[in-house]
């Protein structure tokens, strides 16, 4: 009767567990980074899934009409479900944007100042700035005012929106508010945004400039004209009014 | 007789006193509206033009008058402000002129009351831009008021008054 010699089966038991360890080591070393290097496809894919969470807005995005070198510059701060706020962009702005600011005598900026008693105002400003990152701008704000009345009772903006842009321009902008929809939108004195919207730091910026100029109310509008600024104004005011100061101050 | 004097004397100082205030109050308020907006910026007729512009587009916020009436409002209430506070500080017939600055403070402070009762948030305007009109505003122009109110009552109180045999002196002079 043959025996089988002892040391063969510890041989086998050391063989078993020496891959058993170099198997478990390969993976540890696979899935992390800090130990060793990540397969190019793995770290695409990882940035491709990041990217698709949150998209990328450039900091430098300014909501404005005309041309930046423009003698005069008007920035109002406005919110997009304030009535006055509409009446002066239905009333005033929309003839200075067809007369002034298309002939290059005004650049016209847009801050946001959504305002804690108006519930879907940071929502408008949401699309109203994913707009802009898509230069679509002029036609989205156009949409949120002219149809105030239909959205604000119920927040239901997106198919205005929707039919101010291309439907490419319309996918675009809803990249960038995923994550956006189900959170809070930033507000004046109020709630500082969702940090899973990619637009709410625009928003932010926008906020923190009103803070200084001061803004208590909307609509409030500042004039800058050879680099000096006016004191901020606030309220509706008519284009021939607004169209003699802009006149005056260029004759200076 | 001592206490009538001395009477006479005090009103004689308080009327001196408040007209010099209320002058003062005019004078400001006008130079406000009519000063460069911009800090540095010269003194032309450019750019008291500017300023009254932008009176203009404070006043219009008050969504009370017409683009028109707005402009002749924004073009002229900085200069009779500015005609009042000079004729207020030169004592001439007192009476008058402290009534018509407080004919003048009644219509804006009734102003400012409406456009607070209506929720505008605007600038007052009533010292220049920039100022939030709300409690604190309509509580100086309701003071300002009157202030002016009481100037004109002493004014007139302390008219002298003409005597009988004054005037008889002076119907026989012209006779004369």
């Amino acid at each position: 009767m043959r025996t089988k010699p002892v040391h063969a089966g510890l041989e086998t038991t050391w063989a078993v567990v020496a891959v058993v360890c170099l198997l478990g080591l390969g993976g540890l070393l696979n899935s992390s980074p800090a130990l060793g290097q990540t397969h190019p496809a793995t770290a695409k894919s990882a940035a491709a899934k990041a990217a698709a969470a949150k998209p990328v807005v450039p900091a430098d995005v300014v909501k404005g009409l005309g041309d930046k070198n423009a003698p005069v510059t008007m920035e109002v701060f406005s919110d997009y479900q304030c009535p006055s706020c509409r009446i002066l962009y239905e009333q005033t702005l929309r003839p200075m944007i067809s007369d002034y600011v298309a002939s290059g005598k005004i650049y016209l900026v847009h801050h946001d100042s959504p305002l804690p008693m108006h519930k879907y105002s940071g929502m408008a400003a949401r699309w109203a700035n994913a707009a802009a990152v898509v230069r679509k701008f002029p036609e989205v704000e156009a949409a949120l005012y002219d149809n105030q009345d239909a959205w604000q009772a119920n927040g239901e903006m997106g198919k205005f929106v929707q039919g101010a842009v291309s439907p490419a321009d319309f996918k675009r902008m809803q990249q960038l508010m995923v994550g956006c929809m189900a959170m809070d939108a930033p507000q004046m004195g109020g709630s500082p945004g969702a940090s899973g919207c990619a637009v709410d730091p625009l928003i932010l910026k926008d906020i923190n400039l009103a803070k200084q100029v001061p803004v208590s109310a909307t609509p409030t509008y500042i004039f800058i004209y050879k680099g000096k600024t006016y004191p901020a104004a606030s309220g509706l005011v008519s284009w021939p009014l607004l169209k003699q100061f802009i006149d005056q101050l260029l004759s200076q | 007789m001592m206490s009538s004097a001395s009477s006479d004397k005090n009103r004689r100082i308080a009327l001196v006193i408040g007209r010099f205030i209320l002058a003062g109050i005019f004078l400001v308020s006008s130079y406000a509206k009519l000063r460069p907006q911009i800090p540095d910026t010269p003194w032309s007729v450019a750019s008291v033009k500017t300023s009254l512009s932008f009176f203009a587009m404070e006043v219009n916020s008050f969504q009370l008058l017409t683009d028109g009436q707005v402009s002749f409002v924004a073009h002229t209430l900085p200069f009779a402000e500015l005609i009042l506070g000079l004729w207020l500080l030169s004592g001439w017939q007192l009476p008058f002129s402290a009534a018509g600055a407080s004919v003048l403070l009644i219509g804006l402070f009734g102003v400012t009351v409406h456009a607070y009762m209506q929720g505008l948030e605007i600038n007052c305007g009533c010292f220049g831009p920039g100022e939030r009109l709300g409690p604190w505003s309509l509580v100086r122009d309701g003071s300002m008021l009157a202030f002016a109110l009481a100037l004109t009552v002493i004014a007139f109180l302390a008219r002298p008054k003409r005597s009988g045999a004054a005037g008889a002196e002076t119907g026989s002079r012209a006779l004369a």
